[in-house]
């Protein structure tokens, strides 16, 4: 913005490019900057959910037919909406890059908007999941064995006894609010960031109508919460019968 | 390096088409990966039918994240350090899963007495499984 405002902050001649700062050479040059920083963060990302993912991988492995019976207990048909919803937002919040490509500031805050809008669905949807399982008493804490048998039914008995480790039961539970929830947080950090997005554009802010790369950013943490979800929902809710 | 970057990355407006095909394929093989989760694929050989199952879904999740990654993230369309960024995140988790190999090196030692009573949230000692070692075993003196 300083490039704009202050034409004497550079003494060299490509001050015609608007949204350029002075510290680059081009656009096409701080373009990749920006991105290749928004990578840099997206990679401490994958990280983060790469070890709950090994935590996961290695009690899945161990509890296989415990780890069955406890994920019975999820909605399939919720899970899959709310996958829908999620990718048809990372739909809009590329049509929202294009428009801003395109300089199109209404569609712009119209496709943010339709993004948020679902992001606020898929947290609804997810209230709800969660409301049924504390209903239930399928949360780790004291006394989640005698409610979670209840609750598996007969699934969880054989011959009258209780088939199912209730451990690890607990342990399903523990990944799947924690897993869910951190994806959740991600989630509703996304929603804060959109808004001020839309906020800037509304305001018609020099960093973002001079340049779509501020908007391609949020675009790109906005897809990395999808692919997170992509994985969350097979392993949750799609496992296989061991057998 | 600019000039490199300039060639690939200015100006590129991937047309809307390309945006809705991709949603539809998302979505198609969304509804493919819970088809394919009520299907009890049979053994093949050595590999488990659950191993198989678990194999399918996770290579329809593979294929949706490759998607999302080269054309909603635009990979595809970036240059080539940015696809040297977003390929090295992925090698990250390969690496971290290296860790898995340590877990089948040794035996699986579970936490004393997790297993043997069910519904309790305190410590628990297990009747048929090693004592912890006495204090005077760790020569710490014991405090009246």
């Amino acid at each position: 913005m300083s490039a704009i405002s202050n034409p004497m902050d550079h003494g060299h001649d490509h001050g015609h490019e608007p949204g350029l700062h002075h510290q680059y050479e081009d656009m096409a040059q701080q373009s990749e900057t920006y991105i290749v920083g928004m990578w840099t963060f997206l990679v401490s990302e994958v990280m983060f959910f790469g070890a709950l993912f090994l935590i996961y991988t290695l009690y899945r492995w161990n509890y296989q037919l415990d780890f069955y019976i406890a994920h019975e207990h999820l909605d399939v048909k919720l899970g899959a909406i709310n996958t829908t919803v999620l990718l048809f937002s990372s739909f809009t919040m590329v049509m929202a890059v294009q428009s801003a490509q395109l300089k199109n500031r209404l569609k712009v805050m119209g496709y943010l908007a339709v993004t948020v809008l679902c992001a606020c669905t898929f947290l609804v949807i997810k209230y709800f999941e969660y409301k049924s399982k504390f209903a239930d008493h399928l949360y780790p804490g004291a006394g989640f064995a005698d409610d979670a048998v209840k609750a598996f039914g007969n699934h969880a008995l054989e011959n009258g006894h209780v088939a199912v480790n209730m451990n690890h039961a607990q342990l399903f539970y523990g990944l799947y609010f924690g897993m869910t929830g951190l994806h959740a947080l991600h989630i509703i950090v996304g929603i804060g960031v959109i808004i001020s997005l839309i906020r800037l554009w509304f305001n018609r802010a020099n960093t973002v109508i001079h340049d779509y790369v501020p908007t391609e950013m949020v675009g790109l943490y906005w897809h990395f919460v999808d692919l997170v979800w992509i994985f969350l929902f097979p392993l949750f809710y799609l496992m296989p019968l061991p057998r | 390096m600019a000039n490199s970057a300039a060639h690939t990355h200015e100006h590129h407006i991937v047309p809307t088409f390309t945006y809705v095909k991709t949603l539809v394929a998302l979505i198609a093989l969304m509804i493919l990966t819970v088809a394919v989760s009520y299907v009890q694929i049979p053994a093949i050989g050595p590999i488990s039918g659950t191993v198989a199952n678990q194999v399918v879904a996770l290579a329809i999740a593979l294929v949706k994240a490759f998607l999302v990654v080269t054309i909603f993230m635009g990979v595809k369309f970036g240059t080539k350090l940015i696809k040297l960024w977003a390929i090295l995140g992925f090698i990250w988790v390969l690496l971290i899963f290296g860790i898995l190999g340590d877990y089948t090196t040794r035996k699986y030692e579970m936490a004393p007495s997790w297993d043997s009573q069910s519904d309790s949230a305190l410590p628990r000692v297990a009747p048929d499984e090693p004592k912890m070692p006495r204090t005077n075993d760790l020569n710490v003196k014991i405090r009246d």
